[in-house]
């Protein structure tokens, strides 16, 4: 559903910029990034085809948003700042909770893995986006809003505002921000860590634009100079193809499913690294080994800024 | 599909194409240098945080090693800028096969079907374990 006024549409250009802007500082040696050129292809090419993605579930998604507002329970006013202030908030929270979910249940990580599996932090990460994101059907989170009475095309404006606020923070170019913008924003520094797979960064930072959800249902982590982000996945891909890229997980899972029906539920609905046997590793037993190999390195120290010990 | 999202499709993969050219104008990719023993281990104990390390065997192109670790082998293998790693049974990996200098690992993965180590030889005659600890 594209809205008149589109976000997402208007800030392609500057997309677009910012990425050469970044590729140019880092070669003339004013900033620092690293591109490699597979893995820019392979982030762009999965951008360009999650918008054709989309489409296949475009008239479904629209359709469930229409019938929503037409049994509304309220009507809100598209032109109310009130209402404007209102939606930002919810639909953060809601941007919270699915990517929550999406990060802990397998069914909805194998549609979001893609946007992890760089090894790379730059801003075409940003662009490495699902193609399977619809059929996952996590776009049903954001049907209450509808429900509630917040127009259509206001709901779109503003997940297309939350789209364009996350580009931003997908850079290593930018340390840190003023400490009130850290304590209240989503910021680079907040979402390295997001996208680190060093076991005491795993599953952290599901922010928005807002950390503040983070902070309050205890998930946050901040970065911490003395562990640099390792980014990408667990199990990193041993290649660039983007239709590995975008359906690995879920070929996995089905053969998961189909070697050991009796625990489909599991290896479909369980955490990521779920297995009935307990053979492979969660995020949680990750950070448990972790947590273990550094007591036993410093028997008298607890994990600094690790908000479990 | 409608016109504007045509032309808006054309624009972005044209775009694309300028983008990923300039990347490999840049050169700006992690700079990587062959594997010796202290960086395997280095990036074995990030992989693989806690795990003994008993021997080391380091890729003779330095672009991949592998490890036992007990009853499992440690596979470590150079991808882009980046490494892949996993763990396999380490009956799996001395029964691999190994040809024209290259052994090649199944790893049963779909994320990362197989690795490919140039060894000088393979599999290993059995020899008393160094007994290294990752670091």
């Amino acid at each position: 559903m594209k809205p008149v006024f589109d976000p997402v549409t208007l800030a392609i250009p500057f997309f677009i910029l910012a990425i050469i802007l970044e590729i140019v500082l880092t070669r003339l040696k004013v900033a620092r990034a690293h591109y490699e050129t597979r893995d820019t292809m392979a982030s762009l090419a999965m951008g360009l085809g999650s918008n054709v993605a989309g489409l296949l579930t475009a008239g479904v998604v629209v359709a469930a948003t229409l019938w929503s507002y037409q049994h509304r329970l309220f009507d809100i006013p598209m032109t109310a700042i009130w209402a404007w202030v209102a939606i930002f908030l919810i639909e953060d929270m809601i941007y919270y909770w699915f990517h929550r979910l999406s990060h802990e249940r397998r069914f909805w990580w194998a549609a979001h893995v893609n946007h992890h599996s760089s090894q790379h932090y730059n801003l075409s990460t940003a662009l490495r986006q699902t193609w399977t994101g619809g059929i996952a059907g996590t776009w049903v989170l954001w049907l209450p809003l509808a429900f509630l009475g917040f127009p259509p095309a206001m709901i779109a404006i503003q997940k297309g505002i939350s789209l364009v606020y996350q580009f931003w923070i997908h850079t290593e170019v930018v340390g840190r921000t003023p400490r009130w913008f850290e304590a209240v924003f989503n910021t680079p520094s907040h979402h390295r860590v997001h996208h680190a797979r060093n076991p005491r960064y795993l599953d952290r930072n599901y922010a928005g634009i807002l950390i503040i959800w983070d902070k309050l249902f205890g998930t946050f982590q901040p970065e911490l100079d003395e562990e640099a982000c390792r980014y990408g996945i667990v199990k990193n891909l041993s290649g660039f193809n983007v239709l590995r890229v975008a359906f690995h997980e879920w070929i996995a899972m089905a053969q998961d499913v189909v070697r050991h029906p009796r625990h489909a539920l599991g290896y479909v609905f369980g955490p990521p690294g779920w297995s009935h046997d307990g053979s492979r590793d969660t995020s949680m037993t990750l950070r448990a080994q972790w947590r273990a190999s550094q007591s036993a390195k410093h028997p008298d120290a607890g994990v600094a800024g690790d908000p479990s010990t | 599909m409608p016109e504007g999202f045509a032309v808006q499709f054309a624009a972005s993969f044209a775009a694309v194409a300028v983008l990923v050219g300039l990347a490999a104008w840049a050169r700006i990719a992690k700079p990587m240098t062959p594997l010796d023993d202290a960086r395997v281990l280095k990036l074995l104990a990030e992989e693989f945080p806690g795990r003994p390390i008993e021997r080391v065997w380091v890729a003779v192109d330095g672009r991949g090693a592998l490890a036992k670790s007990g009853a499992a082998a440690l596979v470590l293998c150079e991808v882009g800028d980046g490494y892949v790693a996993r763990h396999i049974p380490w009956a799996q990996a001395i029964a691999s096969s190994f040809r024209d200098g290259v052994v090649k690992l199944d790893l049963s993965d779909v994320a990362a079907p197989n690795a490919r180590i140039a060894l000088q030889s393979w599999p290993p005659p059995s020899t008393p374990p160094h007994n290294r600890q990752a670091a």
